[in-house]
């Protein structure tokens, strides 16, 4: 889901970069100090869940839980998107630093809708079950993720299309997955912990 | 589990590595940026060949490099079969309804030069240095404190919650879920998520409050300092040279 360094024109990544700056300088300065701690543990959850592989058909995949950040956070759900990004940048050489603006967007900002989505589930009172509203949440801000990249590459570069189709179908089942797990999740949390959820959802 | 170490080699001892981190991280970003926007083979080339340099000075070895840049190597590899197949335009070469477009291999090599000089350079930037000192070496560069404070923080949980969660995998291996498949397992999956985050939350929030009573207030305090040297402000300026000359080359090609 990465685009890395090096593919990209220097308008999309200075444009990318300004936002992302932009967005995420604004959502650090209006956060509170006593926000930090969550902010960074999550960071640090996206960044572990990147490590985890999941079997898918013949190959395996790994998770994104960008949804899941989006339930948990709220509206600082930008934030640890973008940290996890630099980090797996900085620590692994996934992704790339050059990058990071366009890949923060195109992951960060599919994490609201999911938040968005939640939050309207919490509202009905989870008409069926939590399941539903984070499956929709999961497989939504994978999905938007997808569509996103998609408009990046092809907007970057018209020989991209026929790489950003095979992205496109290829993460498919990563999205499905993706919304299954969040599912479950949500089920759980909402279970043992509202308490946790309580707070980006009031 | 594969953990992130790459300041594994900060203790080797090169250019690199006595060069005050400060100037080492600024000057490297420029080059970076500058590498990844090469426009031709040529220029690419040129850039790779200092990423490499680079790399080389700074002694840290050649197989720890390679476990590391595999993502990108995949992701070139990814390219360099697409995009020749789907990119259009004039053919190289057709056999059937299979095309090979001389402008999607063109396109793919450079790309991944670059990238491949890029993420070479990360190791220079990053490697060289602990961690925590690279961390500090951002913050007197201006860059906000949250900012550092959510990066040394979240740097740290990373090993907390890889910690925790192998615990909890041996502990479900012991109860026999192990070997649960298909829905099952994302299930057992999505739970163990929301409990690892339930509890490290939890733990998160204590240890910030620990840390505020004992007198926290956002800036880390440590007995060493970076001093400038006239040897950093010369590697320095050839790093920055050669990232002009570079530029001045793309913009001119």
């Amino acid at each position: 889901m990465h685009i890395s360094d090096g593919v990209l024109p220097a308008g999309i990544l200075a444009g990318s970069g300004v936002a992302t700056l932009g967005l995420g300088g604004a959502l650090l300065w209006r956060a509170d100090a006593q926000k930090i701690p969550r902010v960074a543990l999550c960071t640090s959850f996206f960044f572990v869940a990147s490590l985890v592989h999941v079997p898918m058909g013949p190959t395996s995949a790994h998770l994104l839980l960008t949804g899941l950040v989006g339930i948990i956070m709220g509206p600082l759900a930008f934030l640890p998107i973008l940290f996890g990004l630099i980090l797996q940048a900085l620590l692994f050489q996934h992704g790339g630093i050059t990058a990071l603006g366009v890949n923060a967007l195109t992951m960060g900002l599919p994490a609201y809708a999911a938040w968005g989505l939640f939050r309207l589930g919490r509202s009905v009172r989870f008409k069926g079950s939590p399941f539903v509203f984070g499956f929709l949440a999961g497989w939504g801000a994978v999905l938007l993720s997808l569509v996103l990249l998609k408009v990046v590459l092809t907007f970057a570069d018209e020989s991209f299309v026929g790489v950003a189709w095979v992205v496109f179908i290829a993460h498919q089942p990563l999205a499905v997955l993706e919304g299954i797990v969040t599912g479950f999740a949500a089920v759980f949390l909402e279970r043992v912990a509202p308490g946790v959820l309580e707070e980006q959802h009031e | 589990m594969h953990l992130p170490e790459i300041d594994k080699y900060a203790h080797l001892d090169s250019p690199l590595q006595r060069w005050d981190a400060r100037v080492k991280v600024a000057c490297i970003a420029a080059l970076m940026v500058t590498v990844v926007l090469m426009p031709t083979y040529p220029l690419a080339l040129a850039g790779l060949a200092v990423a490499a340099g680079m790399l080389a000075i700074s002694r840290i070895p050649f197989s720890f490099v390679l476990v590391h840049v595999r993502w990108v190597l995949l992701f070139c590899l990814f390219l360099a079969v697409i995009l020749p197949l789907t990119a259009g335009g004039e053919r190289l070469w057709q056999a059937g309804p299979i095309a090979v477009s001389r402008r999607g291999l063109s396109t793919a090599g450079l790309i991944s030069l670059r990238a491949v000089a890029a993420v070479l350079l990360v190791f220079p930037m990053m490697g060289t240095a602990r961690f925590h000192v690279t961390l500090k070496a951002m913050r007197r560069l201006r860059v906000p404190s949250a900012a550092v404070q959510i990066l040394a923080f979240s740097y740290r949980y990373i090993f907390v919650l890889l910690d925790e969660m192998e615990r909890m995998l041996s502990a479900a291996r012991a109860r026999g879920h192990g070997r649960a498949h298909g829905l099952r397992k994302l299930r057992s999956l999505g739970s163990m998520l929301g409990m690892l985050l339930v509890r490290s939350l939890e733990r998160t929030t204590h240890v910030y409050h620990a840390m505020a009573a004992r007198g926290y207030r956002g800036e880390v305090k440590t007995l060493d300092d970076f001093r400038l040297r006239p040897a950093d402000a010369v590697k320095g300026a050839l790093v920055i040279a050669a990232a002009a000359l570079l530029a001045a080359a793309g913009v001119l090609a």
